[in-house]
């Protein structure tokens, strides 16, 4: 799965650290959510999307075949 | 900053200097209760109770344990699993080989005591590895 984490942080010039922060994760879990090694979970993907104003699918692309690690 | 912080899981938390705490505590009375037992002059029922000394606040350093594990997030806790299994299954590794060089008589009998060592260092082990699989 991919997503545009890095990107839309980047739009709003936030850190890892306060992306972290604003959704209540560690900093590891945004830089393995950010590098695609690590697929969140239903709640946390709502959670950071919400933080973006988004919503999943706008933050999260599923690609079929493309699920493992 | 321009964002709003939401309620996390991670408040809460069981403080650094509470767990160290604990931990400071603890590691205290297992030393306690091992220079006690290699101390001559005290009677069974003495030595069996310096030998389940240790047991109440090691329960409580497991409590703290267990309730820092439940407030991590999904990542780090899928982490901290990784590193549970492969602690577990070279621990478990270990032991049965050591086993084996015992009944080939290479090694010594083995100090039960000292498993937890080896745990805890493949416990690192195995959250080091996990950590630089998700980087």
């Amino acid at each position: 799965m991919k997503n545009r984490l890095r990107v839309l942080r980047a739009e709003k010039d936030w850190t890892q650290a306060q992306l972290a922060e604003c959704v209540g994760i560690s900093r590891q879990a945004v830089i393995a959510v950010e590098n695609g090694k690590y697929d969140p979970a239903l709640p946390l993907a709502f959670k950071l999307a919400r933080a973006f104003g988004k919503t999943v699918e706008e933050v999260f692309l599923w690609e079929e075949g493309n699920d493992s690690h | 900053m321009n964002y709003v912080s939401h309620k996390t899981s991670g408040q809460n938390q069981i403080s650094p200097a509470a767990f160290w705490g604990v931990l400071s505590v603890a590691s205290a009375i297992d030393v306690g209760a091992g220079w006690l037992l290699r101390q001559p002059g005290f009677g069974t029922h003495a030595r069996i109770f310096f030998a389940l000394l240790p047991i109440p606040a090691n329960l409580v350093l497991v409590a703290v344990i267990v309730r820092r594990i439940r407030r991590l997030d999904e990542f780090l806790r899928q982490a901290h699993l990784e590193a549970v299994a492969i602690a577990f299954l070279l621990t478990g590794l270990a032991v049965f080989v050591y086993g084996y060089l015992q009944k080939a008589q290479a090694v010594p009998p083995l100090n039960v005591g000292i498993v937890w060592i080896f745990m805890a260092a493949f416990y690192g082990l195995g959250y080091a590895i996990a950590m630089r699989h998700y980087r």
